[in-house]
Parts: C-alpha cells; sequence; structure tokens
C-alpha cells in the first residue's frame, strides 16, 4: 500500500520532533533557573509529536476507508521543472550577492529570472529585458541606499 | 476633553504639523506595501527627520506611518498575495482570492475602509478609556500572558478547514521554529548542531516573507508554464471599477463583525508584546467562528476583509493607548516613537495625558486625521496601483523577490536573514503543496519566544504551577482556549458530515 | 560576453588600484554603526543624538545598523567579521565582557579596537508601587526576613543582573531572579507588581513622580541634581558605584590613520553641547575617553567583570 502524502509529511515530522527530543536531554541546566533550556522545547517537541501521529493515523484511516484503486482527481498540469529553476537562480543570487555586491548580483538576477520564466524572441525583447533589470538594481540601490539609510551588501570580489 | 481634542485637530490642521501627518501617512502606506519593508523599518526610517522637528510635529509623522503602514499592508496582500506588513497577513486570506476573482478594486476599498472604520472606532476608545483600558492591562502578569498566547494559538490552529490536526501540527512547526537557536532566558544555543548560522535563530520577519513570497510566486510559476483556460483568462481581467457607497454599505451592513473586530484589534494592542501581527489573525478567526457560512471563508468573501483590516487599525489605537497610559511601548513601532519623546526630552508615563495635554491630544488627532489622509492616498494611488496585477508574471516575480531580499536584509543588516528568508521560502512552499495552513504555523512563530519566556518567568517568579488556573484572569483564558478547541471540533465535525469527502491527492 | 568580462576586468582592476589610497582619502562613503539592540532601547537612544554629530565631524552619513538577537551577541559576532576598513562602527556596552565570561560567545572585547567612550548612566535600584518598603532600610530589614522571596526583574548575566548581585552581596542579603529582557517589559511587570525590585535609570523619573514606581537608590558617586531625593548606596553604606558605560570600537586591523580620524571626530562630536543635553534626557552624562585612555580603562573593566561573573557563579570554566 502506498502512503499518503500527509503520512509522509506526518512521518518526517514525527521523524524530527523524536530526534530533537534525545537532543533536548542534553542541554545544560542554568543558575537561577528552575527549569532548563530544554523545559519548553521538550513541551513543543511532545506536541509535535503526538500531532504528526494523530496525521498518520487520521490519513492512513482515511485511504483505508476508501478503495486504493480510485483514480486520483485530474491535477491541472504544473510546471514543477520551472519551480526547481527559479529555486536554483534565487540560491544563485543569494550566493553571488556579497561576492558581486548588491548592484551587480541584482542586475544578474532579475535578468536571469525574467529570461528563465519568459525567453525573449526579438532583439527589442532583450533589450526591454536588460532594461528592466538595470533599471530595478539602480532604482532600489538609489531609494535604499540613499534615502532610506539602508546599506546593501558590498561585493567582496568588486568593493561595488 | 472634546474640547482639548478639537484644539488638538485644529492644531494639527495647520501647514507646518498637517505637511510631516501628510508625509508620514504616504511613506507609511509605501512602506506597508511593499513586502519585507514594515512599519518598523519604515518608522525608524523617518526617525532623523524628527530630530529638527518639533515634538509634536515628529509624532504626528510617526503616528501618520504607524496608520498608513497598517493600511498599506493590504494593498500587496490584495494584489499579490504577500503580505506587505505582517499585520495584513489575514488580509491574504480572502482579499487575494477576491482580486484574482476579478475584483481588485472591490477587495482594496474594502480593505481601506474597514481600515477607516476600524481605526475611527479605535480611536474613540483610544480617548474614553486609556485609562481603565491600561490599568487592566497591567493585571496581566507572566501567568496571564501565558494563557493567554495558549487561547491564540487554539482560536487559530481551528481556522484551517481542511484539516484541525495540519493546523496543530502546523503551530507546532512554528513554534519549533522559535525554539531553534538561542535559548531567550539564559542564551543557551538549542539544536544548533554546533552552527553559528543557525545559533542566531530564525527571526520571525525574514521567515515570514519567505513563507508567503516564495508560496506566492512559486505557486503562480507553477502555472506559467501551463496553457491558460478559458476563464482563466477572463479572470486576468481585473475590474478596477468600484462603487465606494456599495462598499461602505457592505462594511457597515456588519455592524457587529465590524464591531468585535474592532475590539479583539484594540485589546491585542493594549496588551504589550503581541501587536497587529496576532490580531488580524484572531479577529478573522472571531469572524470565521460568528460566522453563519465558516466554509465559505477564505474564498474571497467581504467578512474576512472587513475583520482583518478593521483590527490592524484599531490595533494601532491600542498600542497608542498603552504607550499613553504608561509609558510602555507595546510593539516594535511605540518603541521607536517612545525613543523619540525621550530624545525630545518628553516624560513618558502616568503623567503624559495630564502634563502634555497639548501633545496627548495631538497626537489623537494625528491618529484620526491620519486615517482621512489614508483613504485619500490609497484613492489617489488605487489607479496605479492596480496597475501591479497587470504586470507580467515574468517582471513581477523577480521585483518582487528582489524587494523581499532587500526586506529581509535591512532587517538585521546581515545576510545571515537572506538566507532564511529563502530556506524557509523551499520550506514553505512544500508545506503548502502538501496542504499545511500557513496561518496557524505564523501565529506560532510570532507568539512562540513569547510563550516560553513567560513560561519561564511564571515558574521563576513562583514555583506553584496551579497558578496558572487559580488566577482569575489566567484560568479563564484557558478556560476559553479548551472552549475554542472544543467549538473547532464540533464545527469541523458538522462540516465534513455535510460535505461529501474528497480523494485525498497523491504525491 | 566577451567584452562584459572585459570590463569587469577593469572594474576590478580599478577597485584594486584604489586599495591603497583608502586610508588617506577615508571616509569616502556611509559608515554603518552597529548597535545591537533594538531600535527605541535605551543603547539607541543614547547614539542616535550622537550619529549626526559625528557625521558633522567625519563628513560622511552615520548610518545606524540595529543587528539584533542573542543578548546583543549577534551583533557583536557581525561587527567582528565586518572588514577593518573604518566604515564599521560597533556601539557597545559592559555586556561585552559579561556575554563573554558568561560563555554566551567568543567574541570578546579585545576582538576590536578602542576609538572612544562617550557615556556613563547610573543605575536606580527601583521598586514596584506594590512593595511596602519606603526606604532602603526597610527593604534590607525584609530581605533578611524572607531570603530569596523578593523577586528582582533582570536580564540574566547582563549589567541589570550585576548590579542587584552587587547590592546582594554587598548587603549580606538574597534575592530571587526573574528573566526579563529590556527595560520596557521590566517596567511593565513592576508597574503591575509581577517583580518587587528592578534596574532602572533616571528616565523612568516621571512614573516616580506619578507615584507609580520607588526609587530606592542610585549607584552613583554623588545625588544627581534630576532626582536629589534619591540616597546614593555610598551614603547608604554600600561601596558601590555601578553605571553602563558605552562606547565605540571597531574591528581589529583597521588602519591607524583610519582610526586616528574617527578618535579626533568622534571627540569633538562628544563636546559638542548638543551631546550633553540629548544624555541629561536619557538619565546619562557625557563620559568621554579617547582612544588612547578608552583601551587601558577597557582592560580593567574586563579584569572586574571577570572577577564579579566568576563570584557571582554566573562565569563559565
Amino acid at each position: 500500500m502506498r502512503l499518503g502524502r500527509d503520512s509522509v509529511a506526518g512521518l518526517i515530522f514525527l521523524a524530527v520532533s523524536l530526534a530533537l527530543l534525545v537532543q533536548s536531554f542534553g542541554l545544560p541546566q542554568l543558575p537561577l533557573v528552575p527549569v532548563g533550556p530544554g523545559f519548553y522545547p521538550r513541551i513543543v517537541l511532545i506536541f509535535m509529536a503526538v500531532t504528526s501521529a494523530a496525521l498518520i493515523v487520521q490519513d492512513l484511516l482515511a485511504r483505508r476507508a476508501e478503495p486504493a484503486d480510485v483514480p486520483a482527481p485530474a491535477q491541472p498540469q504544473r510546471a514543477y521543472g520551472l519551480v526547481a529553476l527559479a529555486f536554483v537562480i534565487v540560491a544563485l543570487y543569494l550566493v553571488l550577492l556579497p561576492l558581486l555586491g548588491y548592484r551587480i548580483a541584482t542586475v544578474l538576477f532579475v535578468a536571469a529570472l525574467q529570461a528563465t520564466l519568459e525567453r525573449p524572441t526579438t532583439w527589442r525583447q532583450w533589450a526591454v529585458l536588460a532594461a528592466i533589470a538595470i533599471g530595478t538594481s539602480a532604482v532600489t540601490y538609489l531609494v535604499f541606499e540613499r534615502y532610506l539609510t539602508v546599506l546593501l551588501p558590498r561585493g567582496s570580489w568588486t568593493d561595488w | 476633553m472634546f474640547e482639548l481634542l478639537g484644539h488638538g485637530l485644529l492644531t494639527l490642521l495647520q501647514w507646518n504639523y498637517l505637511v510631516p501627518l501628510f508625509a508620514g501617512t504616504l511613506i507609511g502606506v509605501i512602506g506597508g506595501a511593499l513586502p519585507g519593508v514594515t512599519i518598523t523599518m519604515t518608522i525608524i526610517v523617518i526617525l532623523p527627520f524628527t530630530y529638527g522637528l518639533d515634538p509634536l510635529q515628529g509624532l504626528a509623522a510617526m503616528t501618520g506611518v504607524y496608520v498608513g503602514g497598517s493600511a498599506g499592508g493590504l494593498v500587496t496582500a490584495c494584489l499579490l498575495g504577500i503580505p506587505g506588513t505582517p499585520s495584513a497577513i489575514a488580509a491574504t486570506f480572502d482579499g487575494f482570492p477576491m482580486a484574482r476573482g476579478g475584483a481588485p478594486g472591490r477587495a482594496i476599498w474594502l480593505g481601506a475602509w474597514s481600515s477607516f472604520f476600524g481605526g475611527m472606532l479605535g480611536g474613540l476608545f483610544l480617548i474614553l478609556v486609556t485609562g481603565p483600558l491600561a490599568a487592566i492591562a497591567l493585571q496581566f502578569g507572566p501567568w496571564e500572558y501565558f494563557s493567554l498566547f495558549v487561547l491564540a494559538m487554539a482560536m487559530v490552529a481551528g481556522l484551517a478547514e481542511s484539516s484541525f490536526i495540519k493546523g496543530l501540527l502546523s503551530t507546532a512547526i512554528g513554534l519549533l521554529i522559535t525554539v531553534i537557536g538561542t535559548d531567550p532566558i539564559g542564551s543557551v544555543p538549542r539544536f544548533t548542531f554546533g552552527s553559528e548560522f543557525i545559533s542566531g535563530g530564525f527571526p520571525f520577519l525574514p521567515v515570514l516573507i519567505g513563507i508567503f513570497a516564495f508560496a506566492q510566486i512559486m505557486s503562480d510559476i507553477e502555472k506559467a508554464g501551463v496553457p491558460k483556460t478559458p476563464e482563466a483568462v477572463l479572470a486576468a481581467q481585473p475590474s478596477l471599477r468600484v462603487s465606494h457607497l456599495k462598499v461602505i454599505g457592505e462594511i457597515l451592513g456588519r455592524p457587529f463583525l465590524l464591531l468585535w473586530s474592532t475590539v479583539v484589534g484594540i485589546l491585542i494592542g493594549v496588551l504589550p508584546a503581541i501587536g497587529g501581527s496576532a490580531a488580524n489573525m484572531l479577529a478573522y478567526d472571531q469572524a470565521k467562528k460568528f460566522s453563519r457560512h465558516p466554509e465559505r471563508f477564505g474564498t474571497g468573501i467581504p467578512e474576512g476583509i472587513i475583520a482583518s483590516e478593521s483590527s490592524n487599525n484599531a490595533n494601532v489605537g491600542g498600542s497608542l493607548v498603552t504607550i499613553m497610559a504608561f509609558g510602555i511601548p507595546g510593539d516594535a513601532v511605540t518603541a521607536v516613537m517612545l525613543g523619540a519623546m525621550t530624545i525630545h526630552g518628553i516624560q513618558s508615563g502616568p503623567l503624559f495625558v495630564s502634563q502634555q495635554p497639548a501633545l496627548a491630544y495631538g497626537i489623537y488627532a494625528a491618529y484620526i486625521l491620519a486615517h482621512l489622509l489614508m483613504v485619500l492616498i490609497l484613492a489617489a494611488g488605487a489607479p496605479f496601483m492596480l496597475q501591479i496585477t497587470r504586470v507580467r508574471l515574468a517582471v513581477l516575480a523577480p521585483v518582487v523577490l528582489v524587494l523581499c531580499v532587500i526586506g529581509a536584509y535591512a532587517l538585521n543588516n546581515t545576510m545571515q536573514s537572506v538566507y532564511v528568508l529563502l530556506i524557509f521560502g523551499v520550506f514553505g512552499y512544500a508545506l503548502v503543496r502538501c496542504g499545511f495552513p500557513l496561518a496557524p504555523l505564523i501565529l506560532g512563530l510570532i507568539l512562540g519566544d513569547q510563550i516560553e519566556i513567560n513560561l519561564i518567568r511564571a515558574i521563576m517568579t513562583d514555583d506553584n504551577p496551579l497558578l496558572f488556573f487559580t488566577r482569575p484572569i489566567s484560568g479563564a483564558l484557558l478556560l476559553c482556549a479548551a472552549l475554542s478547541v472544543a467549538l473547532a471540533v464540533w464545527q469541523h465535525m458538522r462540516h465534513q458530515a455535510r460535505t461529501p469527502r474528497e480523494g485525498a491527492p497523491e504525491f | 560576453m566577451r567584452t562584459v568580462l572585459r570590463i569587469l576586468a577593469l572594474a576590478t582592476a580599478l577597485a584594486a588600484m584604489a586599495m591603497p589610497a583608502a586610508a588617506q582619502n577615508y571616509p569616502e562613503r556611509p559608515i554603518k554603526m552597529i548597535v545591537p539592540w533594538a531600535a527605541g532601547g535605551d543603547t539607541d537612544n543614547i547614539f542616535r543624538p550622537f550619529a549626526p554629530l559625528l557625521q558633522k565631524h567625519i563628513g560622511q552619513p552615520i548610518v545606524i545598523a540595529n543587528v539584533t538577537g542573542a543578548s546583543g551577541t549577534v551583533g557583536a559576532r557581525e561587527a567582528k567579521g565586518s572588514p577593518p576598513d573604518g566604515y564599521t562602527l560597533y556601539a557597545v556596552h559592559d555586556y561585552i565582557h559579561l556575554v563573554h565570561y558568561a560563555g554566551v560567545t567568543e567574541v570578546k572585547y579585545s576582538d576590536f579596537e578602542p576609538i572612544c567612550l562617550l557615556s556613563a548612566t547610573p543605575s536606580v535600584l527601583t521598586a514596584s508601587p506594590k512593595t511596602p518598603w519606603k526606604s532602603w532600610a526597610e527593604l534590607a530589614e525584609d530581605a533578611k526576613k524572607r531570603p530569596g522571596q523578593i523577586t528582582v526583574g533582570a536580564t540574566l548575566g547582563s549589567t541589570s543582573h550585576i548590579f542587584p548581585a552587587l547590592i546582594e552581596k554587598a548587603a549580606g542579603v538574597k534575592f530571587k531572579y526573574v528573566s526579563y529582557e529590556g527595560l520596557a517589559p521590566r517596567m511593565n511587570a513592576i508597574l503591575g507588581g509581577h517583580i518587587d525590585l528592578t534596574d532602572s535609570n533616571l528616565t523612568q523619573k516621571g512614573k516616580v513622580d506619578a507615584g507609580q514606581l520607588k526609587f530606592l537608590a542610585i549607584a552613583a558617586e554623588k545625588r544627581d541634581p534630576e532626582a536629589p531625593d534619591v540616597p546614593t548606596l555610598k551614603e547608604l553604606g554600600m561601596d558601590i558605584v555601578y553605571a553602563v558605560l558605552r562606547g565605540l570600537l571597531v574591528p581589529k586591523g583597521t588602519p591607524a590613520a583610519v582610526r586616528a580620524k574617527l578618535d579626533e571626530a568622534c571627540g569633538k562630536a562628544a563636546k559638542e553641547a548638543e551631546f550633553a543635553d540629548a544624555m541629561k534626557k536619557q538619565g546619562t552624562r557625557v563620559s568621554y575617553l579617547n582612544a588612547a585612555e578608552y583601551g587601558p580603562f577597557l582592560d580593567k573593566l574586563d579584569r572586574e567583570s571577570k572577577v564579579i561573573m566568576t563570584e557571582l557563579g554566573l562565569a563559565k570554566q
């Protein structure tokens, strides 16, 4: 029998809460405080373990109640590959941010994500894309650094 | 009293006060609307400018930011599904579906006018009951706070329509996130696995933005490659027109909802340490509990927007009560306002209203006028803001994400918060895909630290655990929490009995 | 693509060439001042009025960055990790010694170079209106009768804890500590009578005038003109002078020329009448030391902190 989505999620959270629960007993006691730093986390973790277990039970019961061969409802088609790619681009942006500095990294990020979501085909569309990328970087930099007193990250490679 | 208020209003209508008030409100609306830029950050930004102003000018500008920011958050919440500020979280629940359903104008104006009416009612309370209300707040010791937070979580866990258990588990996850990092009492690292990165903990704001912004944007990207159905194309033509009279009628036609949401907002505001981020969710929960059709909440109905938005502006009034009556800041925003007052040499405290009546009633007047200005600013800006709904996703997604990154970075001026943003972006997206409700998780995040601190404080003050039940206010709150859970379970079972079960989706 | 690379290479080369000149032209861009606590707090309120004065004398904007969390140690770590180029200042008080010995952080005051000491805020022993004591003598008598029962709100292991602990030791009494981080929550609790005593400062005088708080003693050398009725601990027979001392540091390795410029600008800014006014409103007095004096002062403070923390049993072995 295949496990449902809820059971899988429940199992993950159950495992996490039990693992941390074990860890919580290794925390030191504090002078002056009658209960240690592990006291409250244990309450939370036990609560979490119980609800995770309940979720698994609920899911299993629900699955037993229904015949297993009911076809899954037709799901709209989803572009999960694109989502993964978008996450990777954001991650790259965060890696480059402290290296290239806010201004350069942001231009690259905005351009890259735009091109990924909607590939420009004509020369004109590429120009618009570049303009949006540079514009976003320049305008946000000016507004935040000059007027909102937020010093944005500088690049350790570029000092810019 | 009203003479003093009238005098305050006349003072504020002079140009040299009206201009800072207007500027503050405008900046507040903009800051509130930008995801990642909170009201706290906005108010810190204008703080240096207030040094050069006279105290009332400065406080008027700050009051404007506070009021404007509480309303500005709803614009982003409705149009993008990302709360512009934490106090607009519940506005996304119904405001966003309504806007997506083709009525962004109605969603925004419902929110704006609810903010207005909620704020005005809040103002009335603020002026009439500053003293007595604040005195009650002082009765709240660690026991009462702990019980109150438990009640808040019991209420919001019941919000989840799909599964009560998932709501509870979601709360637990939120609480667990706050436990990771440095322990708030003795600064002992907990569950950090020796990593310096984790030992800083996961600050609330980047987690919030990460979960909401990524969950929303990535869900849109999912559908990006898929050809649109005819009705989706139709819905994408947003109607900008809106009849203000009709919207106001919709709000005032639900006087009980408006009044109760306002009361919830004020009460949460008066109690220090909770703030608008929790008020709007609790008001939303109350609206749903008292509703005759709770199952329609979350589909884009006006009640959800009214509850959320009237409560968060009333919350501002409540926070001002605490600061006026005791000189104790209820949240980060009022802490900065208090800081500005002491920089001007004004002694805050219980004598403030009687010793500085001109200033105190000036703040009341600024609060009232800021609501009027806020409506005017939204009216002038709405046509431009609604254009957001027409921007293509390929442009919108990167720009919004850049703003989220800046917001997270600016919070602490460290890259750490930005990494947290991404981690919880991935996590939040996964949770949404698995059908977990986000609201209980967020409330767990907001209250987690406070629950622990108050629990430990209570134990440190007196080692008798029965005090949680025998102190009257605390005991009553815990009883309400138990009743709230019971009610939610009962409502849920009734709902399930009525609707046939749908097939559970597979991975 | 090749042109892009070429431009990048050129930019890198230019940046590299600009490096050696940095110290002479310092400062060329805004300077970040890390305040490790939230905006609107005591420390923030002291450095915020100072920032524009320093800006006036150094000639570049001073931008305050509140880097909060974990008893101020997140800010300490961030300051330590910042490039030592003079574009990051670090606003500190005595906590930097205390949290190190409490074992909260590895960061130590010696990871930084001193610039200047700015202010001293004398601690005031403050009692809840719901307590029966009118003076220190009555409190001391009661405390001897009920050891470990009178509650004190404090940030454990920080200045608000050290101060009452010193009194405990001097008077031979025993308090019970309850964790309240920050002055605002402590005020909230003490007004409601949920704690009996706390450490505060003269900014709370408004509440005392309203009869909502009681100042029992001030830990200064002599009585403060702002609150002449409050006796000093010395008058009461306890040799305790305790103030929260706030100053500026920069990361270790900052060039001497840059430090000299900062030192000079701080000296001028601290002597402005405006600064003295601002400090008075914070229940604080200006207590200026230049970089050369501040260094040894920090060394002494660090030794004393170590002794206190060890004696109180708060130091981590």
